[in-house]
């Protein structure tokens, strides 16, 4: 494991897919996103970092209104993806999880087999015309979440039944199945050993060409491992945003150089 | 310390200090009393069961003799047609005679000495005997004109000399029989026509005047049981989940809603003769449904089992990880479809629990029923069709029980010890099913 290994900074595209305006969100009374705006780019890895608490999971969260399930939570600003504002009155939520999917940070497979947990998405959302296409689709998203191999003939198994590891590569290839063009991933590693976490991280390099990603982490050896842009949260603020490569060698704001040498956190 | 190698030292861990002697004495303490209170709890348990089945099983017996009867044609079927309706013409005191001559040929024949007139002699079965007759008779027209052997039910008296209940001390008052008869009880146990038997009529039968305890049964009140948690089960089980995952899930949290909360389990507390009292306004005074009826009844304990399947419902609603609804939500699941797909079968076992517990709480309670005239004497046969068990008048299986245990004859006091060992048999089965419903498909995560 090179822990101090950057990689090269390859951004493919300048393309933006996600643009946040000015966004602010309140816990009742706890103000805990304090008007943030940044501009995330399509096909690349994006990580926030930041101390506990300092809003980065809240701030993904609202990326697929994942937190218009909190009830005392409101948000405001613009989060546009693609140009279009998804907190417009007229987005369904449901349509925009579709288009974004997301990892959580506990492995949290549904009870029900292997094959339904991927099948699920695909079914819901009229993904296939038949049974050939589901498996298809089973097969391909299962295959690019790197367990095909480990789970091909037990696909009936309970996914609940598989390691942490494959647990979370088994969450992925949920995410993945329905094709989301944005894929959330909120410290997606954490409950993971080395071993697992490597394999995951491995994989989040390859859906790169697919995907944007946005990585939620706790660790910024992690962060410096898989992404090209990282962003610097620290008590709701946004604090830097910047190539990743850029942040963890010159970072310009002094809250960043002491977090990332470990003076605050 | 340095000259005495063998002292201990002063905090040493082989010698438990006051403090710790005082801590594992209070500890031992406790523990002793969480022993005497369960054993107590054991205790009250023992005595409870056996009081009952000690009680109770002799319900489930009955004194029978056996007689030859002769169906002779010239009394049940005048015209010797063997049409149906003539033979109903006949009522029981068409066949009383028959009976009496029988006995009287039974002691005539197995040379029992008595003193005893024939309607003496008679009185030694039940009331209902005729009755029996008639209805085997009417079921069975082919056997008129020919001699059948047939078990007829004792009087309660004889019953209860049988059982030891009635003894020849306490007959001295008793108007109902006297010792002579009990001579003749004595010869024909030894002849073998009177015996104690299994009575499938108290399982099967309906509830009987208070004349003839020895012919009460629990059949027709467990069918009014039966029909009021068909109601219940109709009811309480679609609206309680219903609100409860609009309540758990959907509804915003606000004022209205903790209200609602509140007095949800404000409910569960009612006394539930407060319900019944809301069931006989509303559904009897006001909707004119009519009095006693399983159906009322059905409806009043659907009222009283609500609040308990919706508290048990949101419990295990509650339970369900928010993970599991997250991942729902995550791949573009609706929030109906995160509910239906995932959080309520996940959910299942628990309500279903929940509902078989509320059930078997509504199938013993009894002070609703007072005020919907459930309880109380009433002499009905099992009903044909759901809707007539459904309107009918009927009793419950507690209510059945308690209007015996408060009739003078102790022969219904039997069956009312009788009927609880019916009902506990339900509860505790419900209860079975419930463990092992929660056993079978409860999860781990």
């Amino acid at each position: 494991m090179k822990d101090n290994y950057i990689p090269e900074v390859d951004v493919t595209t300048d393309k933006i897919k996600i643009s946040a305006r000015n966004v602010q969100v309140y816990y009742g009374e706890n103000h805990a996103i304090k008007d943030v705006s940044v501009e995330i780019q399509d096909k690349t890895v994006t990580a926030f970092i930041g101390p506990s608490g300092c809003g980065k999971s809240t701030f993904l969260r609202c990326i697929n209104r994942m937190n218009d399930t909190i009830d005392i939570c409101r948000v405001e600003g613009d989060i546009l993806i693609d140009g279009e504002d998804i907190y417009d009155r007229n987005v369904d939520p449901v349509q925009l999880r579709a288009k974004v999917g997301m990892v959580f940070q506990k492995p949290n497979p549904f009870p029900k087999s292997i094959y339904d947990n991927v099948a699920y998405g695909p079914r819901i959302h009229g993904l296939a015309r038949n049974k050939t296409e589901l498996d298809e689709i089973v097969e391909r998203a299962l295959k690019r979440a790197a367990i095909w191999n480990e789970v091909k003939d037990r696909l009936q198994a309970p996914g609940t039944g598989l390691s942490g590891g494959q647990q979370q590569r088994l969450c992925i290839a949920r995410a993945i199945a329905t094709e989301p063009e944005v894929l959330l991933m909120d410290e997606p590693c954490s409950a993971l050993d080395p071993i697992a976490t490597a394999q995951v991280e491995e994989l989040i390099d390859e859906l790169r060409q697919d995907y944007s990603v946005v990585i939620v982490t706790h660790s910024m050896q992690q962060a410096a491992r898989v992404s090209q842009k990282t962003a610097f949260f620290h008590l709701g603020h946004l604090v830097e945003y910047g190539e990743t490569d850029k942040i963890f060698t010159s970072p310009e704001d002094p809250r960043t150089e002491s977090y990332i040498t470990g003076r605050i956190g | 310390m340095t000259d005495m190698p063998n002292a201990t030292p002063k905090n040493s861990l082989l010698r438990q200090d006051a403090r710790t002697v005082k801590r594992n004495r209070a500890e031992t303490r406790f523990k002793a009393y969480g022993i005497a209170a369960i054993s107590v709890g054991l205790l009250m348990l023992v005595i409870l069961l056996v009081t009952i089945i000690g009680r109770g099983t002799g319900a489930f017996q009955q004194t029978f003799l056996t007689l030859d009867v002769q169906l002779l044609e010239a009394k049940l079927d005048k015209k010797g047609n063997r049409d149906l309706q003539d033979i109903k013409k006949v009522s029981t005191f068409g066949y009383a005679p028959l009976m009496a001559a029988a006995l009287e040929k039974k002691v005539a024949e197995s040379a029992v000495e008595s003193d005893l007139k024939p309607k003496e002699m008679a009185a030694l079965l039940s009331k209902d005997a005729a009755a029996q007759l008639r209805d085997f008779v009417l079921e069975n027209t082919d056997l008129i004109g020919t001699s059948v052997q047939f078990r007829f039910l004792t009087n309660s008296r004889v019953d209860g000399y049988m059982k030891g209940r009635v003894t020849r001390e306490s007959i001295a008052n008793d108007k109902n029989i006297n010792a002579a008869q009990l001579d003749l009880v004595d010869a024909l146990v030894k002849d073998g026509a009177l015996e104690k038997r299994f009575n499938l009529a108290f399982i099967t039968g309906a509830d009987a005047s208070d004349a003839r305890p020895e012919a009460a049964g629990m059949g027709v009140s467990m069918i009014g049981s039966l029909f009021m948690m068909l109601v219940v089960l109709a009811l309480a089980l679609p609206i309680g989940v219903a609100a409860s995952i609009y309540l758990e899930e959907f509804a915003p949290k606000n004022l209205i809603t903790d209200i609602i909360e509140v007095n949800i389990s404000n409910l569960a507390a009612v006394p539930s003769i407060v319900f019944g009292i809301l069931g006989l306004a509303v559904f009897i005074n006001y909707m004119h449904l009519p009095n006693s009826a399983p159906l009322v009844g059905g409806l009043v304990l659907t009222l009283m089992t609500l609040p308990t399947i919706i508290i048990s419902t949101r419990a295990s609603l509650k339970s369900v990880p928010p993970s599991i609804r997250d991942a729902a939500l995550g791949v573009g699941a609706s929030k109906m479809q995160s509910v239906f797909h995932h959080v309520l079968p996940l959910a299942a076992p628990g309500i279903l629990t929940g509902t078989i517990i509320g059930l078997a709480q509504a199938l013993g309670e009894t002070a609703p029923l007072l005020l919907i005239g459930m309880v109380g004497f009433i002499a009905s046969n099992p009903p044909d069709g759901i809707a007539s068990g459904l309107m009918d008048p009927n009793s419950a299986m507690p209510a059945q029980i308690y209007e015996w245990a408060k009739r003078a004859d102790p022969a219904f006091y039997e069956r009312a010890w009788g009927g609880i060992i019916i009902l506990l048999v339900f509860l505790v089965t419900m209860n079975a099913i419930a463990v092992m419903l929660r056993r079978r498909f409860e999860r781990r995560w």
